[in-house]
Parts: structure tokens; sequence; C-alpha cells
């Protein structure tokens, strides 16, 4: 192996460790706090469209149950994420890995 | 005269006698007209004596007058089958219990009926082209007047979600970092057309009856229903409706000269009670006075409907040339 191939594998492996490091330090946590706040817009969606799930009447839940055939994979989630959520600080507490 | 005519008022004061004899004026005048009842508790059927139903059909022994009862208990169920086909043929069996409660319940609530109303209503409107004139006999001033609100309402609500749902898509897409495909996506997300869809509808509702729609109230001479035909007033002008009118049902007849028995003075007394409301109906309103009926001693129906119709001063073909 020469010299210069060392250099080459030395450096892919730094590389590859700082693209690591970069993911897990900075591209990751973006995506996850861009995902949640996008989850989180969903859920206001979600309540607008179907509060009377959680007993809220609604007038507009005969229009908007025509849209819970496309919004079903989400629904469940959205119900799940809502009686699991305790409180405001753990959900946006989620997104610091301490 | 505008394409479509409301007669609103309060309950009871003789909607439908005034608006079928209106519907069978302009049918005589010449017009292809179509009369629409939407009160949940129908009286159109016993004004003609026959049967209507949920689609337009000809009104026996009147040339080019249709009628048709609204009944949105139908729609609403046709609305849940539909919404449930959708809902088979897009998720798997596992989910679709957990959803079917869902769509169930919002089937059930009270809104439910109104926005099936609404919905034929709309339909009735959209497929009118071979009518020259459709009248609409509504529900008493509560319920007809918070239909005719929905649009404006309702579009403003679509608005909202619509946003809502386009802010979260476009976070999906901006975390969808480097080659991740994004989660949803702007361009063919099946939500937004179809609120795009109902927005278009409500645009459509709100659009014919600010510009193409004129509404006539009934009322009686008595203080209750001059009351409520005030507010009715109130709210159609602030959601921009066009008033053409009030018709004043119910005048008691007038007894003659020489009839004092105890019938002659109480009509007399009655009448005079009833010309003083009929002046402040007159000096209160702006909006002109088109008609004033008399009560009969029977029912209208068949030959009185004529009568009726003959006393109504609303003009239905002076401008049909302007259509």
């Amino acid at each position: 192996m020469t010299l210069a191939d060392r250099i080459a594998s030395y450096r892919d492996l730094i590389e590859k460790w700082l693209h690591g490091l970069y993911h897990g330090m900075v591209e990751g946590p973006a995506f996850e706090l861009i995902e949640k706040e996008a989850e989180d817009t969903d859920d206001v969606f979600m309540l607008a469209c179907f509060a009377d799930a959680f007993g809220i009447p609604s007038p507009i839940s005969y229009y908007t149950a025509e849209l819970l055939p496309y919004l079903a994979d989400e629904f469940a989630g959205w119900e799940r994420r809502l009686w699991d959520r305790g409180t405001l600080v753990e959900r946006k507490g989620q997104q610091y890995h301490f | 005269m505008e394409k479509f005519v409301f007669f609103g008022g309060k309950g009871g004061v003789g909607k439908t006698t005034v608006s079928s004899a209106y519907a069978l004026k302009c049918a005589r005048e010449g017009l292809a007209t179509l009369v629409v009842s939407t009160d949940p508790a129908h009286s159109t059927s016993d004004v003609f004596d026959q049967p209507f139903g949920d689609e337009p059909r000809p009104v026996e022994g009147h040339d080019g007058l249709d009628a048709m009862e609204i009944d949105p208990d139908e729609a609403v169920d046709d609305h849940l089958m539909e919404t449930k086909r959708a809902l088979a043929d897009q998720v798997s069996p596992a989910m679709v219990n957990e959803i079917d409660k869902q769509i169930e319940l919002a089937h059930q609530t009270p809104g439910a009926y109104e926005a099936a109303l609404f919905d034929r209503f709309i339909d009735v409107m959209e497929n009118a082209d071979e009518y020259d004139r459709v009248v609409f006999d509504t529900a008493p001033t509560g319920g007809a007047l918070r239909l005719l609100s929905l649009p404006e309402f309702l579009e403003d609500w679509i608005d909202r979600l619509i946003e809502k749902r386009t802010t979260s898509i476009d976070l999906y897409e901006r975390a969808a970092i480097g080659d991740r495909e994004a989660r949803r996506q702007l361009d063919d997300d099946p939500i937004i057309a179809r609120l795009r869809e109902r927005k278009e509808m409500f645009e459509f509702a709100g659009r014919t009856l600010r510009e193409e729609a004129t509404f006539y109230l009934v009322l009686n001479p008595d203080e209750l229903s001059i009351r409520e035909t005030d507010d009715a007033l109130a709210d159609l002008a602030e959601y921009g409706l066009d008033v053409g009118g009030l018709v004043v049902n119910r005048l008691t007849p007038e007894p003659d000269d020489d009839e004092h028995g105890r019938g002659g003075t109480y009509l007399r007394e009655r009448c005079a009670t009833e010309r003083e409301r009929v002046a402040r109906i007159h000096e209160k309103f702006a909006q002109p006075v088109v008609a004033t009926i008399e009560t009969r001693v029977e029912e209208v129906k068949g030959d009185l409907l004529d009568e009726v119709a003959a006393e109504l001063e609303i003009a239905a073909v002076a401008t049909a040339s302007e259509q």
C-alpha cells in the first residue's frame, strides 16, 4: 500500500466520521425539528377537521368526513398522539437530545 | 326580476301559500317555473293536493309548473354511503373499523342535516338551466337565514384548513433533507384538491345568492311577526342579500257597514288594529309592501290559489327579456 493510498483511506475515514458527526449534531436534529413542527401543524389541521372526535361539535364535520378515507392513516396516528401527549414541554423537549 | 326568488318569514305566516301562488303566477305568464320547498315540514303537496318528492316533477293541472320537496335525510344517507365506499377503496380493512365510527358520528351531528340541505339547495341552483324562474319556499326565518349565511362562513373555514394543510406539507417537503422523499407532496394531495372543490361550490352559492336572487319576506299583521321581520331584514342586509319586498298575509276581511252583531263588532275592531299595524309596516320598513292578502274562509288551494296569485303585485314577467 502506497503512502498516497493510506492517506486516501485515512481521509475517507475522517470524512465518514465528520459526516456522521454533522448528521448527528446538525442534520438529524434539524430534520426532526422540522418534521415535528410539520406534525404539530398537521395536528392543528386535524383538530380543526375532526373536533367532534373529542366531543366538540363542528359545523363542517359533515364535509370533512369525506376527507377521512384519505386521512385514515394520519387520523389514527393523530388520535394516538393527542391522547399520549403528556405536556407541551414534554413534546417540545423531545427534540433536544440530552 | 331575478331568476331565484326566495320567500321567507316567521313560521305559520303562509310562506308556502304565497310562494305557491307566486310560482303559479309565473307559470301562467309563460315562464318555466320550479317551486322548491326547503322546509322540513313540507306543505307544498297539500297546497297542490298531490305528492312531490326529492326530484322536480310537473304539477298536474298547471302547465309550465314543476315542484319538488327537498329531503335532506336521503342526502345524508347518500353522503354517508359514498364516504364509506371511498373508505373501503382507500384503506386496509383493519383500519376501516376505526375510521368508520368517526364517519358515522359526523353524519349524526345536527350540522349534517343542515349541510345536506345546503348541498341539495346548491344542486338545485346549479341544475336550474331549464327553468326561467325558481321559487324557494324556505324554512322559518331562523333556519333559512342560517342556511344563507353558510357560504361565507364555510368559505372562511375551508380557507383556514387549506392554509394549515399547505403549511404542514411545505414543512414536510423541507424536512426531506438530501435524498429523502417527502412524506407528503403539495401537487398531488387529495385533501387540498377536495377542499378546493368544496370551496368552489360555496363560492358559487354565495355569488348566486348575492347576484341572482331576490328575497321576499311574508308577515302577518301582528307584533311578533313584525318584530321577526325586522330582525330578518337586518340579517339579510348583513349578508349582502337583496330584499325585494314584503307580503302582508292573513288580513281580516272588513265587515259591511250594516253589520253590528257580535261578529261584526269583533271584525271591525280587529280590522282597525290591523290597519294601524299595516300602516306601521309601511312606515317602519324601507322595503315596499308588494301584496296584502286577506284571510280566506277555506285553506288556500285550487282556484283560491289563482285568486291569491292575482293579488301579488310582484312582477313575474316584466323583466323576463332581461335574462
